[in-house]
């Protein structure tokens, strides 16, 4: 079983021992390790067992959570590692047989972190770097008509938008040479990407014919036989 | 029609004991899964094989059945077809369940997988995944991600807060934000795209995305038409680097995409002597 020790100027003032999956550290009475000092935020950090491995979280403390004397936002704690809360220090111990174990582990194992605690750690690295942490909204596609023959727009909501004759077609164009599917528009990893089906009909990007796909850039204009629209994105209501 | 051929394997690497990994291919129907378990003693190997049975178990009866998609298990996302409902549902449930045994049994507590799953049809091509494990598209001369990646590394990265070549090497890309099995609902990414002649695809887990580069990949995989050999050049080149985890590699590859689509015109001109 692994262990906290706590010294406060150089004097060993308790130790306690990882008998939950779990121990928060903090001034107030409801954490596992209280602290009582004023350096010392409320709920200051928290550490957390995951098999053999513990992860140390700091929760936003004012003072900060350091380990070997450097800041941290999450660290996975590893044998007689110093942990600096305010004057505090916590030395953290494994019992020889977990030791054992971590090493037989390797350091490169995979592990899960739960969503409370890395949005709670991304929020605040996005505050300590000034981003707005606003990618967590998707972009929505859009295309809108130019060619005067149809009015509005269409959203692109669905994975995959068939555009074509056929009825099953999100978008449907008209033509005597339109195939069933000319082309698709599909959201990809990378964006949104229009993919040429058919070889009879032409498709151009920004007057520039295009064979296979083509990552679609805001305004680009996209030409399908004898129609034409535009293609922009803006930031979704829906969240990630 | 959509003519297909595949070939994978999954191999435990050089300094692992068991295989944690675990793979599924039904090339019949054009449906490919693959998973990376993790989970103390053997719960990791439980966890990757629980998922992958029953992903291909319901999604191979939903698709006999034809059951329509509000009959699945969870909500229903409208604005996918039929096939991809399969898939959520299918990933929905092998959560669930993987969630409710490391709930149940001690030797399952804290059990998980990652999962990658991608079914080829003629009309389109759908890949899901959760977890780090990935799905790659190669057309032409290009590597394209049909995958997303849920771990801390690539979270930051997205949010602009660490470069390309620090997520990179960041010790934050072994931890997951999401897996199978450690909440009781789980968030899927699904991409469809529309499938081509002579479209390759590979699943592959971290054993080999962590030691090898996307552009090496691609190299490996440009060698030939052996997929069985691509397969194993993919392992070689994992293990000759240290091999520490568990690698497995599934290739998919399109011969040849025959459907519907291209209307009246493919019809009456084959009739006719014609120039491309």
């Amino acid at each position: 079983m692994a262990r906290i020790i706590v010294v406060f100027n150089k004097k060993v003032i308790k130790e306690y021992p990882f008998t939950k999956d779990s121990l928060a550290i903090g001034r107030n009475d409801s954490n596992d390790i209280v602290i009582d000092n004023l350096a010392v935020s409320g709920l200051h950090a928290r550490i957390d067992k995951s098999g053999d491995i513990y992860i140390l979280t700091d929760l936003q403390s004012t003072n900060g959570t350091f380990v070997n004397d450097k800041i941290i936002a999450s660290h996975k704690l590893q044998h007689k590692d110093k942990i600096t809360v305010g004057k505090h220090l916590l030395f953290f111990a494994m019992s020889q047989e977990e030791q054992a174990k971590i090493k037989v582990a390797d350091l490169d194992r995979t592990m899960i972190l739960d969503t409370a605690q890395h949005k709670e750690l991304l929020e605040k690295q996005a505050k300590e770097k000034g981003v707005e942490a606003l990618s967590h909204k998707q972009m929505l596609g859009i295309i809108s008509f130019i060619d005067g023959s149809r009015k509005g727009e269409i959203k692109l909501t669905k994975k995959l938008t068939k555009i074509g004759k056929a009825e099953t077609s999100e978008v449907r164009l008209g033509g005597m040479f339109m195939p069933p599917t000319a082309a698709t528009i599909s959201r990809r990893p990378n964006g949104y990407a229009l993919t040429v089906t058919s070889g009879r009909t032409k498709v151009k990007v920004n007057n520039e014919t295009i064979k296979d796909s083509h990552f679609l850039n805001d305004f680009d204009t996209i030409e399908i036989g004898s129609c034409k629209f535009q293609f922009f994105s803006q930031e979704s209501e829906e969240e990630l | 029609m959509v003519k297909l051929r595949a070939s994978g394997i999954s191999d435990a690497g050089l300094q692992r004991a068991s295989n944690e990994d675990y793979f599924a291919m039904d090339t019949a129907r054009g449906l490919y899964i693959i998973a990376d378990g993790m989970g103390g003693h053997s719960a990791g190997e439980v966890a990757s094989k629980v998922a992958v049975d029953i992903i291909q178990r319901n999604i191979t009866n939903w698709m006999k059945k034809e059951v329509p998609k509000d009959e699945l298990f969870d909500f229903v996302d409208h604005t996918l077809g039929r096939m991809g409902n399969y898939i959520l549902s299918g990933i929905k449930l092998a959560n669930r369940v993987i969630y409710e045994m490391s709930n149940e049994y001690d030797e399952y507590k804290g059990m998980g997988t990652t999962i990658g799953v991608l079914a080829v049809m003629p009309s389109t091509v759908i890949s899901a995944n959760v977890g780090d494990s990935r799905i790659y598209l190669f057309r032409g001369n290009a590597i394209e991600p049909l995958s997303k990646e849920h771990n801390m590394a690539a979270e930051q990265l997205e949010m602009g807060l660490i470069s390309q070549e620090e997520a990179k090497n960041s010790p934050l890309r072994h931890i997951l934000t999401r897996n199978l099995g450690s909440l009781e609902t789980v968030n899927i990414d699904i991409f469809e795209i529309e499938p081509m002649d002579k479209d390759r695809f590979l699943l592959c887990t971290d054993g080999l995305t962590d030691l090898v580069s996307d552009e090496e990949i691609m190299g490996i995989i440009n060698q030939g038409d052996d997929l069985e050999h691509i397969c194993q050049e993919l392992i070689n080149e994992a293990n000759e680097r240290g091999g520490h985890d568990n690698t497995t590699v599934s290739l998919v590859y399109i011969e040849q995409v025959e459907d519907e689509r291209s209307g009246i015109l493919n019809k009456l001109l084959p009739h006719f002597t014609r120039k491309k």
